[in-house]
Formats: C-alpha cells, sequence, structure tokens
C-alpha cells in the first residue's frame, strides 16, 4: 500500500480530540466524496522571497545575503535528501541582471533538483524576459509520484497599468513597493487561465493537484497586494478535484486557510517578515482566522521571522513544517477529519505563547 | 519542580575577599541581580565551605592530580589562562576553560549549554576520560564517606549520616561554593549603577558608547537599566574556529547523527574529538540552525581571564575587537548580528579601556592582568 | 450718565484676545501638519541608510512599528527608550547607516508619518 499508513493515523491522532479512527470510517470524511488516487509520499523543500538586493559594483545587501545561503546550507543538511526544491520566487528586489545572476550562483550549490515561480519582483524590470531566457518558463506543470504540480504566474497585472511607466525602472519601483497608493492588483488572467483548463482536462478528479504561484490565490488584503484579482475563476477550474493545495510565497509569514476543497499555504521568506495586515488598523482585511500567527521571539534580530519550509505530501495533503529561524518550528497539517489545516501544537488559543501574541 | 528563589542579603560591612568563602553582600552584587538558588538546593555558608574543600580535593581523579581548582585555579580567576585545558596526565581537550565568576547566572553550563544547572556541571568532568578521568563517581563517594573530615562537615551541611551521602551531595555543595564565586561591583558597576560619575575613565566611558551603539556589543553582551549580567545566555555562531570544519559539514553531520542515535557519550566527544567540538551548541540540539553556536561569555572579569573564546584561539582584547570589527569569520550560519564594525582606532582603544573597567574589585588581585 | 454708556460701549467693542484662533488658522497648522507628515512619507519610503533599504520594507504604512507603546524597555538599547531612539536604531542596524539627531527636521517628519499612521489606537506605554 502506498500511503503511509502510521503517518497518517499520526497527523489524525494529533490533529482531533478524537482517538485514531477505523481506517473505512475515515475514508468516508475525505473531500467532497472522491477519495484521491493513492500515490508514493514524498517530501520537498521550499525556499522563497530572498530579494537579494544590488547595491554598487559587487556589493549587494548582505542580510539578504545570508538569509538565502543559510537556507542552501540547512537543506543540503537534510536527511533524507528532498525529491527536489521549489523556488517560490523574488529572488531578486529589484528585477536587475546582477541581482538574478548573484542569486543563480548562490543557489547553485544547492544539492536536490530545482523548480522555479517568478515573483513580481522578478518579473517587472524586463517583463520577465531574463527569466524565461535564463532560469524558467512562466508557467508549467510537471508530475511527481502521482501528484500533478501546476507553476502560475500570479502577478500579472492590467495592461495599462504597466504601459504608463515612462521607464523600467520607475515601473519596477511602483510595483516594489508593497504599500504603494498606486498599485495594481495581480491577476492570473485570461490566457493562463485558458492554460489552466486544457492542463487540468487531462487529470481524474482523483489526482492530487499542488498549484504553486507566488502570490496567493485567494483575497487577504488588498492594499498590500496580498491579493489574486481572479482568484475565484482560478478556484472555480480546481473545484472537482478531491485535494487540492495552493503553495504560494509574497506574504513572507505564516498564514493558512482552507476555501472549499483547496488548501493554502503560505511558505516562509529568507530575507524579512512582513507584519499581518491586521497590524494596518486604518483598512479592513480579510486575514484568515484558522492562522496561528508566526513566532516573533526577537522582532530586532535580522533573522527572527524568516525561514523556508520542509512539506510532506502524503495521502494528497502537505504537512508543511515551518523553518522558523531563532524561533521554535511550527508544524501544520492537513486534519482529515476537520477538513482543514491545523498547527499541530498551537492552533488551540489556550496553547499560545507570547511570541505569537504581541503584535 | 524546579523553583527559582532569590536570596538577598543584609550588607555585611566586610569587603568580601577573593579567598575567603561568603555568602555574597549587597556591595560585591553591584550591578548584579540577586543569585538565583534552586529550590532544592538552598544556600548555605556550611554547604558552600564543604564545596570549596571538594573542588579542591585532588583524589578526585584517577591519579590523584586533578581536582576542579586544577582548571578553574581560584588565584587565576577560576581559570587556567591556557587556550584549551589538559587535564589528566596532560592530555588537552579542545575547549577554553570559563571562569567560574558568575557562572551561577547562566541558565546553562559549558560552552554549548548541554547541562541546565551547576549542579549537574560538576559532575562530569570527574568521569571525562581526559579531565578526572575516573570511570564512575563511586571513588568520590568512597572517599566522602570514609574521610572523618567529609563525615562531619556533610553531616553540618546535609543533616546526613556517612552511609547516605550520594555523588549528588557532593554536587550541590560544589554548586553552593559556586554561588558564593559572584561578583559586580566594578569600575563600571560604579559607574552605571553606583553614581559615581569618575569611577570610570574618559577612554572608558567612550567605550561604553561604542559598546552600546557603533560596536552592537550590547545585542548579546547585555546591560540593562538596573543590573548588567553581560551575557543574553543565547547561543551565537561568530564563525571561531568554524574554518576547521567547514569543508567537511556534509560528512560531519550524518556521522554526528548516527553517533548520538547509537547513544553515545556526548560529553566524550565533544572534549576528545576537535570536529565534534566545533559543531557547538548543535551537538546538544541537532538543530541546523545551531551548528558552530557557542554561548555567550559574560564579559565580567574578561581582563583576567584571556585567552578568549571556545577554543581560546584569541590572545588579548585587541585581537578580540579586531576579530569583530572584522565581522567575525564569514560563513552561512554566521550569526547575522555580526558584521563588520568599522570601527576606528579610538574607538578600538576605548572599547578595551571599557572591557578592563569590568574587573570587580573583589577579584582585582587574583588572575595575571594583560 | 455719561460713564455708564462709555463703559457699556467699551465693553461692547470686540477685542482681540491674546490667543483666540479661527477655523481658518486651525486649517493652516493642519496644513502644516501635513507637510511635515508627506515629508515624513517620503523618507519612510526612501533608503536612508548605506544598504538599499528602505523602513517601508518591514514596516508598509508603518505598520509594526508601535508608536504607542513607547517609551519602553528596549533590550538591544538596555534601557527604557523613546520612539526617535528606536528609529535611530533601525538607521544604524537593518539600514547600516548613520543615526539622526533627536530634534532633527528628518526625525520629526518620521515621527509625524509614522505615528499618523497609527492615529486612533490607545496609549499603552511600555507594551512589549
Amino acid at each position: 500500500m502506498s500511503i503511509d499508513r502510521r503517518t497518517f493515523l499520526k497527523h489524525l491522532g494529533a490533529a482531533s480530540a478524537a482517538a485514531t479512527l477505523p481506517f473505512s470510517l475515515v475514508e468516508v470524511a475525505w473531500g467532497l466524496g472522491s477519495k484521491p488516487a493513492e500515490h508514493e509520499s514524498f517530501t520537498f523543500a521550499y525556499i522563497s522571497d530572498s530579494h537579494l538586493t544590488h547595491i554598487k559594483g559587487t556589493r549587494f545587501t548582505s542580510n539578504f545575503d545570508r538569509g538565502l545561503r543559510k537556507a542552501v546550507m540547512e537543506v543540503n543538511l537534510l536527511d533524507p535528501k528532498p525529491d527536489f526544491v521549489i523556488y517560490g520566487g523574488d529572488l531578486a528586489q529589484l528585477g536587475k541582471r546582477e541581482e538574478l545572476d548573484h542569486g543563480l550562483e548562490l543557489l547553485s550549490g544547492l544539492r536536490p533538483p530545482l523548480k522555479w515561480v517568478i515573483g513580481e519582483h522578478d518579473f517587472y524590470l524586463d517583463m520577465g524576459e531574463y527569466w524565461q531566457d535564463k532560469i524558467s518558463p512562466l508557467y508549467y506543470s510537471f508530475d511527481h509520484k502521482g501528484v500533478h504540480f501546476v507553476v502560475l504566474n500570479s502577478i500579472l497585472t492590467h495592461e495599462a497599468w504597466i504601459n504608463q511607466w515612462t521607464t523600467p525602472m520607475e515601473r519596477m519601483l511602483n510595483m516594489a513597493r508593497l504599500d504603494n497608493p498606486r498599485g495594481s492588483p495581480f491577476m492570473v488572467g485570461e490566457r493562463q487561465l485558458r492554460w489552466l483548463r486544457e492542463d487540468l482536462a487531462k487529470y481524474d478528479d482523483s489526482i492530487p493537484i499542488v498549484i504553486l504561484s507566488h502570490s496567493p490565490l485567494y483575497k487577504i488584503f488588498k492594499p498590500w497586494n496580498f491579493w489574486t484579482d481572479d482568484a475565484e475563476k482560478v478556484q472555480k477550474l480546481l473545484r472537482r478535484f478531491s485535494r487540492v493545495t495552493v503553495l504560494h510565497g509574497h506574504v513572507h509569514q505564516v498564514l493558512y486557510n482552507q476555501i472549499g476543497n483547496i488548501t493554502f499555504y503560505a511558505m516562509m521568506a529568507t530575507a524579512w517578515p512582513w507584519p499581518y495586515p491586521v497590524s494596518y488598523v486604518q483598512k479592513p482585511n480579510q486575514v484568515p482566522k484558522l492562522t496561528v500567527f508566526m513566532n516573533r521571539a526577537d522582532p530586532f534580530h535580522s533573522r527572527d521571522g524568516t525561514g523556508w519550509d520542509i512539506l510532506d505530501m502524503d495521502s494528497g495533503a502537505i504537512t508543511n513544517h515551518y523553518q522558523l529561524w531563532l524561533n521554535e518550528n511550527r508544524t501544520v497539517a492537513f486534519d482529515f477529519k476537520l477538513k482543514h489545516p491545523v498547527d499541530l501544537k498551537f492552533q488551540n488559543p489556550d496553547k499560545r505563547i507570547p511570541p505569537q501574541l504581541h503584535y | 519542580m524546579k523553583i527559582r528563589c532569590f536570596i538577598t542579603l543584609i550588607s555585611i560591612a566586610v569587603p568580601l575577599a577573593a579567598n575567603e568563602v561568603k555568602l555574597p553582600d549587597a556591595q560585591a552584587l553591584l550591578g548584579l541581580p540577586p543569585v538565583p538558588v534552586p529550590a532544592d538546593n538552598p544556600l548555605t555558608l556550611e554547604k558552600a565551605r564543604l564545596g570549596r574543600k571538594l573542588f579542591e580535593d585532588r583524589r578526585f581523579s584517577a591519579d590523584g592530580t586533578i581536582s576542579c581548582a586544577h582548571c578553574h585555579k581560584p588565584e587565576r580567576a577560576f581559570q587556567d589562562g591556557l587556550p584549551v585545558s589538559e587535564g589528566i596526565s596532560g592530555q588537552k581537550g579542545t575547549r577554553n576553560a570559563p571562569t567560574v565568576i558568575n557562572a551561577a547566572y547562566f541558565t546553562t553550563q559549558f560552552w554549548d549549554g548541554r547541562r541546565k544547572t551547576l549542579e549537574a556541571q560538576s559532575k562530569d568532568p570527574f568521569i571525562n576520560p581526559i579531565e578526572h578521568g575516573l570511570k564512575d563517581h563511586q571513588p568520590i563517594v568512597d572517599i566522602v564517606r570514609r574521610d572523618q573530615g567529609y563525615q562531619r562537615d556533610f553531616k553540618q551541611a546535609f543533616g546526613i549520616p556517612p552511609s547516605q551521602i550520594t555523588i549528588d551531595h557532593v554536587a550541590q555543595a560544589i554548586a553552593s561554593f559556586e554561588r558564593t564565586v559572584v561578583a559586580g561591583d566594578s569600575p563600571f558597576d560604579r559607574y552605571q549603577f553606583g553614581g559615581d560619575k569618575n569611577a570610570l575613565s574618559p577612554s572608558a566611558i567612550r567605550g561604553l558608547a561604542v559598546f552600546r551603539g557603533k560596536g552592537r556589543c550590547v545585542s548579546c553582551h547585555v546591560i540593562e537599566s538596573t543590573t548588567a549580567l553581560f551575557t543574553d545566555n543565547r547561543f551565537h555562531n561568530l564563525g571561531v574556529g568554524f574554518g576547521r570544519i567547514e569543508t567537511r559539514l556534509a560528512e560531519i553531520i550524518p556521522t554526528f547523527r548516527k553517533a548520538k542515535q547509537a547513544n553515545q557519550d556526548i560529553d566524550e566527544a565533544i572534549l576528545t574529538q576537535a570536529e565534534i567540538s566545533e559543531l557547538g551548541r548543535f551537538a546538544v540540539t541537532g538543530e541546523v540552525e545551531d551548528i558552530g553556536g557557542f554561548k555567550t561569555s559574560t564579559l565580567r572579569n574578561i581582563a583576567l581571564t584571556a585567552p578568549y573564546m571556545h577554543d581560546g584561539s584569541l590572545k588579548t582584547l585587541e585581537e578580540v575587537v579586531d576579530f569583530y570589527d572584522r565581522g567575525g569569520f564569514d560563513n552561512p550560519m554566521l550569526d547575522s548580528g555580526i558584521r563588520p564594525l568599522r570601527l576606528t582606532a579610538e574607538e578600538k582603544a576605548d572599547l578595551v579601556s571599557f572591557l578592563k573597567s569590568l574587573t570587580s574589585q573583589r577579584f582585582a588581585t587574583t588572575g595575571v592582568q594583560p | 450718565m455719561k460713564h455708564r454708556i462709555i463703559v457699556f460701549l467699551a465693553l461692547a467693542t470686540p477685542l482681540a484676545l491674546g490667543d483666540e484662533f479661527s477655523q481658518k488658522d486651525l486649517e493652516r497648522w493642519r496644513a502644516e501638519f501635513n507637510t511635515v507628515m508627506e515629508k515624513g512619507e517620503k523618507l519612510f519610503h526612501s533608503t536612508l541608510g548605506s544598504n538599499q533599504v528602505s523602513c517601508d520594507q518591514c514596516h508598509p504604512n508603518g505598520a509594526n512599528t508601535h508608536p504607542e507603546t513607547y517609551p519602553k524597555f528596549q533590550k538591544q538599547l538596555g534601557k527604557v527608550a523613546t520612539l526617535r531612539e528606536m528609529i535611530n536604531w533601525c538607521l544604524q542596524n537593518p539600514l547600516e547607516g548613520k543615526p539622526l539627531p533627536l530634534d532633527s527636521d528628518e526625525m520629526i517628519a518620521l515621527e509625524a508619518y509614522i505615528t499618523w499612521e497609527r492615529r486612533g489606537v490607545p496609549l499603552a506605554p511600555g507594551k512589549h
């Protein structure tokens, strides 16, 4: 049997109050009636949002270099070795060739194979030209051990906004500024939606799907572009599948949510943490209530609130082992009984510790 | 189980001399919080005096030559002035002997924090093959049970007959002694907390400003508004000695993990195998983030405890300041608080003056001044 | 009889009392504040240090600066500190730059912007 029953029951036992249920009863609880196809379990790593910043000549902002170097070293020391590593986007800060080349150099030491997702900081200087040339296609899909992965370029935006700027750097700077009142919302766009429909058409409802995008494929906080405008259209295309997970970067914080049959996990940034939208009181937000906020043991330490992720793919669902530098690591797993992700230690409000509370 | 209780005592008029065993008084503690004392080992003078005797007893070693005081010499600020210590038969270890002075304020003991209490720490060197070299604690227990002087002392300190003395009583007595080896009351303390604006030289005053500002030292070597421990009790990778293992980490880590799974004794491995020693805190927690991390030392009495760092590789305070000024030894696990400081020559000299002002009045006559 | 009329007239004449201000004054002063606050916003979003990092990267819209909690004990400075001292800490550390004089125009502008983005939140001095 390819599903690791011990691991499956471990998640169940940890997450819900009930003792381990008989296997047959649990099968009925699986999402929307249709059981995911069995597949071989595997592990992969996720490094994201390094924002390497070129200063001058061969000088780069050292703090951001350090975050990425640390992640690369730690991934290389993983035992057993993960099947592959995803780079979640925003490798560069301003999309400059110096920055992308520097990032490729720092990542060249990674032992497992690397797969790429583009972020807006990589894209808007040259509209993704260098990225496509040197690094990866902007959107594509692949299969791994019975799971279908789709990479989307979810950080596109309106043509009119793109065309209004007088220089590429002006355009890039305006997209780079998170709280820009002259910003523009992210979107996947019609062309990719058509491509996605065709791509998914080949797969049966029972095949586990993982979508990799930079921006979250749901709506959290528009002022900071924690947002994808056509998120509902993407979600609609995914509705028929029994097990779907979206992994995204961009938000630089622990976030997780469940919308219908789709589980969403935010990946950590290696560069710096963003505040939660709840801490900007002048505008309303839709931060998922499910999320237990990330630990901030020492907000003044450069590596606090940064890290990377180890992901276990098992029974069509993903367990996210957040590697939180300088803080206690957190594990968020899909609870097959509650049908949404839960933090295995801190989900219960009584279990929260001070570093999760002082925002 | 452990409830901390703190003891503050009324000031005694007689100043504390280095060699007397006395419970710490308010003047000696200027700049320090009350000494933490565990609920299961209340501090008494009897225990402390017994502890001192045990601390200096050379019979607690395989060949009768090594006592705790061999590496932690009371007349040398409770350390030995060597880069790494030498135990039985002159065998060299891998780590620099930390001073006992103010060790009571650490929340973990050893450079990698592998023991939580002074009591627990005191038992390890006895049975480490390159320190005291005993196979187990039994010889110690035999001696204290049979020796008439010890019989009397244990009766006084613990109220127990000889047959009930265990190695834990020995540990409790030694820890009690170590809890009296504490002192603040340095020129810095008098300036900062005692209101004596003449206690520091102009250079040291400038050095204090560098320490808190451009030098960034205060991030880990803590100074607060009413006390200064000069340690954050955390573990940081500065890159000291890291060059010895960096290129071979992919080999060393899996080997170490296997050994730990097979329950190999890490205390012995750490002091006998240089590579394991360089792993630092990782050897204790297994967290990759902790590779090459070592505990922040207190800087109190730092002028008396050369050479510096876990491997004693920096000989003088000037070398230490230069090391930090360069940004440590760069490596992927370098603590991100470490970066080039770009200090001027005057700032460096002032910083060293400041560090020299951290010598407690009580221990000023011990140790070899640089 | 004459005296009383004079007194009455004297009382009836509007006197220019020292500090009385009008709606126009309020608007003008508000505009002064806004000018400084907007200058602060520009500074907050510019690279004030030596490494291309700007305040808004970690603090979009000034979020997570918690100006309402100052003065408070700041571990990094080892004492009870004010918002301005922490702005200087950020300038020197994450931004690898030079501190500003505590009473400089730039510092005041930054403080105006940061507190403006946090308007309405009750004071909580000392809160970690």
